[in-house]
């Protein structure tokens, strides 16, 4: 147990690596953000663009490998799956509320408003926040480890439906939100000009190098978690494994 | 599986499946404006003074400033409407431009209180210069 705990495990180092890279890829996504050019109809207040749509797309991505992983222990009974499976979700429903932060600030610049519960896209991606939340909150408020993850895996299969119908909100009910620029229905022909592709693309990369990042470290925490309770539980009596913090004290 | 495994999940689902059907069973109800047509097609089953939203794009013919809001045409390329609003303008606001207006029906005017810009998915660079050209229709 302290050998996953220690800075030379090999998952460690490829954590740690991961995070640097993922540290990079932030900071040239940032610097072409920030010197791509202005927007003709909403000027500055486009730049957005490179935190909204990308953590949009990083929540689906997310989610995404939430349904995968998750399908993958209802089918092989793998505890790595399951453990995969919830730091994904739990990460997806973190970009998912970066989505809406951001998309509330743009919507108050550019629309004139903060939020408007007549809005389909607004309230499907609400709807989907909260959903997730309640996922979230389910896997808390269940210890045993196989039932859990049983009702996770079913939950985060179930879940994703949300995902397609959030993303077609726009095309499928009138909104203030506009449609899609890119992954639009004539996909070819994209309404986003050359200059703002290549920014959102370095940023999207960067986005999600982060969730690689945030997925493998808390699957370490949740793996150091259960090794933790097993301890405690299978072999000394409660409150044993404590002991107070050495080498801290001056 | 016991059927509690089955039960909370297939619970969710229906709930999901529910809510999605019961909101787009709505229908054209749920629609977040109404184009300037379908305004003047269903202006005689309103009441008076009826509230809603009107969408469309900014002409460029007529506009022009009022002490206390804006004067406009509101138009759908088939139907234009006289939008008279009173509050903040955007700073978006130009000919050219989405907008989403609230209020009702004055006479043959439509007298908005709210405004809000409705751009499109268009993504134009700005060119050296930083010009300005007005966009022409929405795709």
């Amino acid at each position: 147990m302290t050998r996953g705990a220690t800075a030379l495990d090999p998952t460690s180092r490829a954590t740690t690596a991961a995070g640097v890279v993922a540290l990079c890829l932030v900071a040239v996504g940032l610097y072409m953000s920030v010197t791509a050019p202005a927007e003709e109809t909403q000027g500055e207040a486009a730049r957005l663009l490179f935190v909204h749509v990308p953590s949009a797309i990083t929540a689906y991505v997310a989610l995404g490998t939430g349904l995968v992983t998750a399908a993958w222990y209802l089918i092989r009974r793998s505890a790595a799956a399951d453990l995969v499976s919830a730091a994904a979700i739990e990460v997806g429903v973190l970009f998912t509320a970066i989505t809406l932060l951001t998309g509330m600030i743009w919507g108050r610049f550019v629309w004139g408003l903060w939020w408007d519960w007549g809005d389909a896209r607004m309230v499907s991606t609400a709807v989907m926040f909260f959903f997730y939340l309640g996922y979230l909150a389910l896997r808390r408020s269940i210890t045993d480890h196989r039932v859990r993850a049983v009702r996770c895996a079913v939950l985060g299969i179930v879940g994703f439906v949300q995902v397609p119908i959030v993303h077609y909100s726009v095309l499928w009910f009138r909104t203030l939100h506009q449609g899609p620029s890119i992954i639009r229905p004539d996909l070819g022909n994209s309404t986003m000009d050359a200059a703002f592709i290549a920014p959102l693309g370095a940023a999207l990369a960067a986005f999600i190098a982060v969730l690689a990042y945030l997925v493998a470290v808390r699957v370490r925490i949740a793996r150091l978690e259960a090794a933790v309770a097993r301890s405690t539980t299978t072999s000394q009596p409660v409150g044993a494994s404590v002991s107070p913090p050495s080498g801290l004290s001056v | 599986m016991n059927r509690r495994h089955v039960l909370i999940p297939a619970g969710a689902l229906l709930a999901i499946v529910v809510g999605f059907l019961v909101w787009g069973g709505l229908g054209d109800n749920v629609v977040y404006y109404l184009t300037p047509s379908e305004a003047v097609d269903q202006r005689a089953g309103q009441e008076p003074g009826y509230r809603f939203r009107l969408g469309g794009l900014i002409e460029a013919d007529w506009l022009e400033g009022t002490d206390d809001g804006v004067r406009f045409m509101v138009g759908d390329g088939a139907v234009s409407i006289a939008v008279e609003h009173t509050g903040a303008v955007p700073q978006l606001f130009r000919p050219g431009v989405g907008v989403v207006v609230e209020g009702a029906w004055e006479g043959d005017t439509f007298r908005s209180d709210t405004l809000l810009i409705n751009h499109d998915e268009q993504y134009r660079a700005v060119d050296g210069e930083g010009t300005y050209q007005v966009p022409t229709t929405r795709p």
